[in-house]
C-alpha cells in the first residue's frame, strides 16, 4: 500500500532544484496574474488598460475614464466569477487530494463520498419546486452533509471504519443519491424544470454573484484551513492505518475531521456551480508529479493550482463563444486525456495498487 | 423561403386531394361507408398510414400536439390521452377555460419524457397516437410493435407547423376548417411581410429568451423566434449563433438589443431584466422594451396554432409607428376562428400578460380603453 509514497519520492524535476522550488514559491504570484488576466477578458470589450484602472478604483481614489458599464462588467459579472471559480477550483482539488492521501488511493475523488450526488440531488430539487438560489444552496449543502451522515453510519463497524466498508458506503450513497437525481428529472417538466436541472447538473459559473460567493468560501476557508492545518498528520494517514495508530495518531477522528470538511467544501462547490468533474482527479496528480507527495507542500499547491486551473477553464468557457461552454464538459475534455497520459506515464512506477 | 411554402401548400393540397370523395362541406355529417371515408395520411416521417373513416380517438404525445388538435377539430372531444404537460398548460391557461371538458382528459400515456407508455395508451383505445417523428426510434417502435397507428411529426418551422395541421385536419376529417386556418396564416404572414417591405426605420435588434432565471438561453438562427423576429422587421442580435444556447450577461450586454422578449418555459418577468445590474444601461432597459410573450391557448413563443397573433404583438412592438393592428380585436376574431370562443376583456388581459407589461413601452397600445 505504500508505494503510493515510495514510488513518487523520486522527483520529477531533477534538473535545478532552486528553480523548481522558486516556481513553486512563485505560485501564488501567479494564481493573482491568473486572476487578473481571466478579469480582462470577456464577451463584452473593456481595454485592459481600463481593466487595469477600474481595478485600482477600487482602492485608489481614481478619476473615471471609463463608462459605469465596464465598471459593473468587470466587478459584478467577473469578479464574481473569478473569485467563485478560484474557491471552487482549490476546493474542489483539495478535497481530492486529502481523500487520495486519506483511502490510500490515487483514482478516488470528490465524488467517492457520495457527497457529490448528495448535494446534486439538494440542489436539482430546489429546481424542481422552482425555489431561488439560496433553497437550491442550502438545499446542496444540507442533502450533501446528509450523503456524510448516511455512509457514517453505514461504514460503522464495532465502532470504527474500516477503509473498504467506508469507500462502499460511499458508492452506495452516490449510487442512491444519483437515483433520487434521476427521478427528480423523470417528474421533471420537460419544457421548463427538466432544462434547468440539467444545465445545472452539468455544471456552470454562468450566474455567478457576490451574494454566491459566501456559501462556497465558508466552507473552502474553513474546511481548507483545517485541511492545511492537518496537513503534517495526513502525511502519517497516508502511511496505513496501523502504522498511523502505531505512531499515536487517533486514526478514526483524524479521518472524521478530514471528511468533513471534505464534505463541507464539495456541497459548498456544488452548491454554487453544479457538478464540476475531474478537477479533484486530475489536479492534486498534477500537483504530486511536480511537488512529490508530502502533503506538507502537496496540499497548499494542489489548492493553488486548482484555482488558477478552474479559473483557465471558466474564463474559456465564457469567452471562447457567445455560446456558454458548460464547465463540466471542458473539465472533463481536458481532464479525461490529462488523467490517461498521466496513467500512461506512471504506470511503471507503482501508483496503481500494488 | 417562397419555395419552401410553395411546396408545403402543395403538401396540403395532396393530402386534401387524398381524402378522396369526401364532401368538403359536410364535415360534420354521420359517418358514410367506409370506402367512402377512408384517409390516407402521411405524417413528416414520410410513412403512410390509412384510416377507415376519421380518427375518433386521438391521443398525442408532442406537447403542443394537444392544444392545436383542439384549435383543428374545435373541440376537445377527440383527446383521449395527452402528455402531462399539455394538461398542465391546458388546466393553467385559457384553453381549460374555453373547452373544460379538457381538464379530465387521462395523462398517463407517457413513462418518462416522451416515451410512450404503451400499456396505458392500449388501453386507451386510440384510432392514432400522435408522436415526434425525428427524436429516435425508441419513441415510436413499441407503439407500433404492438399495431397502434402512429404520426410522427417535426417541430420548429412555420412549414412544420402548417404540416401539421394540415395533417390534423386530414386525419379528423375537417378540411374546410384546416384551409380556414392555413389561409388564416398564409394572409397574417403576407400582410406583415409587405408592411414590413415598407419599413424606412432603422432595424432594432431584438433578443429572445427562451429561459432566463436559472440559465440565460436565447434563440440564435435557424429557429422560429429568429424567423418571427425577421418577419416583422428586427434584427436577432443572436444569429451568430444557431439554434438554442447559453450565453452569460456579459454576452447580452455586447449585444446591447434594443428589444427583449422573455418566453413562457420559465417564470421570468421583465424585472428579472430591469434588476440586473450589469444592465442598467442596456437600451432596452433604458427605454424600457423588455416584454413577457404572451400566452395564449399555448405560449406564444414556439410555432403554435395562434402564431400569426404573436406576429401582430411583435410588429407593434417593434414598429408602434408603422404597424397600426388592433390585437385585442384579431383576438376576439381569431378565437372565434380557432375555438369558436369570444374571450372576455380580462381574459384577453391575462393572455397579453398586461400586469407584467403594462409600463413597457408601447403596451398602452394593447390596454383596454
Amino acid at each position: 500500500m505504500s508505494v503510493l509514497l515510495t514510488g513518487e519520492q523520486r522527483k520529477p524535476f531533477s534538473g535545478s532544484q532552486t528553480a523548481h522550488w522558486l516556481l513553486v514559491a512563485g505560485l501564488p504570484l501567479m494564481v493573482v496574474a491568473v486572476g487578473i488576466a481571466a478579469l480582462g477578458i470577456g464577451r463584452y470589450s473593456v481595454s485592459p488598460e481600463q481593466v487595469y484602472r477600474i481595478l485600482l478604483a477600487t482602492v485608489l481614489p481614481i478619476e473615471p475614464t471609463w463608462s459605469e458599464t465596464d465598471a459593473r462588467v468587470v466587478i459584478l459579472s467577473r469578479g464574481p466569477r473569478v473569485l467563485l471559480s478560484m474557491l471552487v477550483g482549490g476546493g474542489l482539488a483539495l478535497s481530492g487530494a486529502v481523500l487520495q492521501g486519506v483511502f490510500r488511493n490515487p483514482l478516488v475523488g470528490p465524488q467517492i463520498l457520495g457527497v457529490s450526488s448528495g448535494a446534486a440531488f439538494g440542489g436539482a430539487l430546489a429546481i424542481l419546486f422552482g425555489l431561488g438560489w439560496v433553497f437550491l444552496v442550502s438545499g446542496a449543502m444540507v442533502c450533501g452533509i446528509l450523503a456524510l451522515v448516511i455512509v457514517y453510519a453505514m461504514s460503522q463497524v464495532d465502532g470504527r471504519a474500516p477503509i473498504l466498508m467506508l469507500v462502499l458506503a460511499g458508492v452506495v450513497t452516490s449510487a442512491f443519491f444519483t437515483a433520487l437525481v434521476s427521478v427528480l428529472t423523470y417528474v421533471a417538466d420537460p419544457y421548463s424544470r427538466l432544462p434547468a436541472i440539467v444545465f445545472w447538473l452539468m455544471g456552470s459559473l454562468a450566474t455567478a454573484t457576490y451574494p454566491k460567493v459566501v456559501p462556497a468560501a465558508l466552507p473552502v476557508l474553513i474546511g481548507g484551513g483545517l485541511i492545511l492545518l492537518l496537513r503534517w498528520r495526513l502525511n502519517i494517514l497516508s502511511l496505513g492505518e496501523e502504522e498511523a495508530a502505531a505512531l499515536g495518531v487517533r486514526v478514526q477522528p483524524l479521518r472524521w475531521l478530514l471528511l468533513v470538511a471534505v464534505a463541507a467544501i464539495v456541497a459548498g462547490a456544488v452548491a454554487v456551480s453544479g457538478v464540476v468533474g475531474w478537477v479533484g482527479l486530475v489536479v492534486p496528480h498534477l500537483a504530486r508529479m511536480w511537488v512529490g507527495p508530502d502533503h506538507r507542500v502537496l496540499l497548499p499547491v494542489t489548492l493553488l493550482l486548482g484555482a488558477a486551473y478552474l479559473t483557465i477553464i471558466d474564463t474559456l468557457a465564457r469567452s471562447l463563444t457567445p455560446a456558454e461552454i458548460p464547465l463540466g464538459i471542458l473539465t472533463a475534455l481536458v481532464g479525461a486525456p490529462v488523467f490517461f497520459v498521466l496513467l500512461r506515464r506512471t504506470r511503471g512506477r507503482g501508483w496503481v495498487d500494488a | 423561403m417562397m419555395f419552401r411554402r410553395l411546396s408545403c401548400v402543395l403538401t396540403l393540397l395532396t393530402l386534401l386531394a387524398a381524402c378522396g370523395g369526401q364532401p368538403a362541406a359536410d364535415e360534420t355529417a354521420a359517418p358514410i361507408t367506409a370506402q367512402a371515408t377512408a384517409i390516407t395520411v402521411t405524417d413528416q416521417r414520410g410513412t403512410t398510414l390509412t384510416l377507415d373513416q376519421p380518427a375518433e380517438r386521438i391521443v398525442t404525445i408532442p406537447i403542443p400536439a394537444a392544444a392545436l388538435m383542439m384549435a383543428v377539430d374545435g373541440s376537445a372531444e377527440r383527446l383521449v390521452g395527452i402528455h402531462p404537460s399539455s394538461a398542465q398548460a391546458i388546466e393553467g391557461g385559457i384553453l381549460g377555460e374555453i373547452f373544460p371538458e379538457a381538464r379530465t382528459i387521462p395523462r398517463d400515456v407517457v413513462s418518462e419524457g416522451f416515451a410512450p407508455n404503451v400499456e396505458s395508451i392500449l388501453a386507451l383505445d386510440p384510432d392514432v397516437v400522435v408522436q415526434w417523428g425525428n427524436r429516435g426510434s425508441d419513441l415510436i417502435e413499441p407503439l407500433e410493435n404492438v399495431g397502434l397507428n402512429v404520426v410522427g411529426l417535426h417541430y420548429g418551422t412555420q412549414e412544420d407547423l402548417e404540416t401539421w395541421i394540415a395533417l390534423f385536419g386530414n386525419m379528423i376529417g375537417k378540411p374546410e376548417r384546416t384551409t380556414r386556418i392555413i389561409d388564416w396564416q398564409h394572409n397574417s404572414l403576407a400582410e406583415i411581410q409587405m408592411q414590413a417591405e415598407m419599413i424606412a426605420d432603422e432595424r432594432p435588434t431584438i433578443l429572445y429568451f427562451n429561459r432566463l432565471r436559472e440559465e440565460m438561453r436565447v434563440a440564435g438562427s435557424d429557429t422560429y423566434n429568429d424567423f418571427y423576429i425577421q418577419l416583422v422587421g428586427g434584427v436577432n442580435p443572436a444569429a451568430e449563433v444557431t439554434d438554442f444556447v447559453t450565453v452569460n450577461a456579459e454576452q447580452v450586454l455586447a449585444w446591447n438589443p434594443d428589444i427583449i422578449l422573455i418566453g413562457n418555459f420559465d417564470e421570468a418577468t421583465p424585472d428579472d431584466v430591469y434588476q440586473n445590474p450589469l444592465w442598467q444601461d442596456m437600451r432596452a432597459v433604458v427605454n424600457q422594451r423588455v416584454y413577457k410573450v404572451p400566452l395564449g391557448g399555448y405560449r406564444w413563443d414556439p410555432p403554435n396554432q395562434e402564431s400569426p397573433l404573436l406576429w401582430r404583438w411583435l410588429a407593434v412592438l417593434a414598429f408602434p409607428e408603422v404597424y397600426t393592428f388592433d390585437l385585442r380585436a384579431d383576438i376576439r376574431e381569431n378565437y372565434q376562428l380557432l375555438y369558436d370562443y369570444t374571450p372576455t376583456d380580462a381574459q384577453i388581459d391575462q393572455i397579453l400578460h398586461i400586469d407584467l407589461n403594462r409600463e413597457a413601452a408601447a403596451y398602452e397600445r394593447f390596454i383596454n380603453r
